[in-house]
């Protein structure tokens, strides 16, 4: 039998079963496999090596990582309870007049849904609702930014038109530069009425069996350089208004579909006898049920004229 | 280096290029988007600056700390390339037609040119074809690893031979081969 056949068999060759040429040729082969075992052995050392440093290098890189986080999370949490100290609260005199609820929750530590209340230069609250652009750290930096901004022009204005129009004129190569735009609700609430403008944004109006949304056929602050347009309701003893951004009404169920305005605005309207945090508090228990998970910042801000 | 000769003269051809990079993803060297950009800018047929490769085997030597095992094993997986996917086959029957390829420098000729004195050549020196011992003697500007490499897995790529071994440890230029 031939070594190819003995090797192909497995069988082991007895004495003389193998000629001197087969035995030369077994010789090669096994140094050839030696030589190939010590060229692996080396291969494989210098992989294993590689790996070793590797697993070092990333490990390296976790705790820098980790501590880069940290770093990064507690700056978050400072600005996080800086954007929570921007809020407005409801100052005793507003209480007298106004019955105010409101939800706001960032998506992230911080965020681009921003509401508060003013007074204006004529001594009337202003209230506005404003969704920016984006989440996280640089929406919330825009927000501080409007903020200022609205507090310098409402010690001059009182028309909600104007004020809007100072903003975006002032903000707008701002706005562009960072590639950044807002939704505005902004009104004035009167002795007897309510002044509005809506660039974006979502606004209803419960005056009693009569509904109204807010006209919107303004552009977002910042996006052009356009004139808004102010609207006018009566807003009386009893009366009801709610503003809100889109974080509610386009939240998903798990079918994917919209949570809507029209659902939320029913909701509203058919609880608005109800104290506004009782209506707040429905709301969000109906919103809660529906979502499957929250998908943007939210704010739902609901006003009620006391007598 | 010679006087006036850039090394920006020297030009490494498309193919070899490619299958270096290709053996170092085989190898798993190289991966995800590193080993697409290395691939991607190569054409086969083009000629490309010498500084091309070297940056390729920066890849490893930075990569490793012992690195003479991993590219003596890339110039392999080289050759095997070569053997199996590109011409290899029509140019060489046995291990040793691979060690008469390189008679007169003929096979490194035909994937580097520029001036001479950069080139260097790859030359078959001497060779006992029955005796199973061959030198070649290298003044290429390639890694003497990789080149190792290349000879083992040249001559080993037709499966005819037993064993081979090439050793220059003791100058690196020179390498001597056993073969059976």
């Amino acid at each position: 039998m031939s070594l190819e056949r003995f090797l192909e068999s497995g069988g082991v060759p007895g004495k003389g079963d193998l000629t001197q040429e087969d035995l030369a040729k077994l010789f090669r082969k096994y140094r050839g496999l030696q030589k190939k075992h010590e060229r692996d052995q080396a291969f494989w050392s210098a992989t294993n090596e590689n790996l070793r440093i590797a697993y070092e290098k990333l490990d390296e890189k976790e705790r820098e990582l980790a501590g880069t986080y940290a770093i990064i999370r507690d700056d978050l949490a400072v600005a996080s309870r800086i954007q929570e100290a921007l809020l407005p609260q409801v100052s005793e005199k507003m209480a007298a007049e106004l019955e105010v609820a409101v939800y706001h929750k960032q998506l992230t530590e911080v965020g681009g849904d921003y509401y508060d209340f003013f007074s204006t230069c004529s001594g009337n609250y202003a209230l506005g609702v404003f969704d920016i652009s984006g989440h996280g750290v640089s929406a919330a930096l825009v927000m501080t930014y409007l903020k200022a901004q609205f507090m310098t022009v409402l010690e001059q204005h009182d028309s909600p038109r104007v004020i809007v129009d100072w903003i975006n004129n002032v903000s707008y190569e701002f706005l562009k530069t960072v590639k950044k735009y807002a939704t505005v609700n902004f009104v004035v609430v009167d002795p007897e009425a309510l002044r509005y403008v809506s660039g974006g944004g979502f606004g209803l109006l419960v005056s009693g069996s009569y509904n109204t949304t807010f006209e919107k056929r303004d552009s977002f602050l910042g996006l052009r350089r356009r004139a808004f347009h102010e609207y006018e309701l009566p807003f009386r003893e009893g009366d009801l208004l709610a503003l809100y951004t889109d974080g509610i009404p386009e939240a998903q169920n798990e079918q994917g579909e919209d949570y809507s305005v029209r659902r939320l605005n029913e909701l509203i309207i058919s609880n608005a006898k109800r104290p506004v945090r009782e209506i707040l508090d429905h709301c969000l228990a109906d919103y809660m049920g529906f979502r499957s998970k929250d998908s943007d910042d939210i704010t739902l801000l609901i006003v009620r004229k006391k007598a | 280096m010679a006087r006036g000769k850039k090394t920006s003269d020297l030009k490494v051809f498309g193919a070899t290029l490619q299958g270096f990079a290709q053996a170092c993803i085989n190898l798993n060297i190289v991966a995800g988007a590193k080993a697409e950009n290395l691939l991607g800018e190569i054409e086969i047929t083009g000629w490309y600056a010498f500084e091309k490769l070297r940056e390729i085997e920066g890849v490893v030597l930075q990569a490793y700390e012992n690195s003479a095992p991993i590219l003596e094993r890339v110039g392999m997986e080289m050759m095997l390339g070569w053997y199996n996917f590109g011409p290899g086959k029509e140019i060489i029957k046995r291990g040793v037609d691979f060690l008469h390829f390189q008679t007169g420098s003929q096979g490194y000729a035909s994937v580097v040119k520029g001036p001479e004195e950069l080139v260097g050549s790859f030359n078959l020196e001497f060779l006992d074809d029955k005796g199973g011992r061959a030198r070649i003697i290298s003044t290429t500007p390639f890694n003497k690893d990789l080149e190792r490499g290349v000879i083992i897995g040249g001559m080993s790529a037709p499966g005819d031979l037993d064993f081979v071994d090439v050793k220059n440890d003791e100058d690196p230029q020179v390498f001597q081969i056993e073969f059976a």
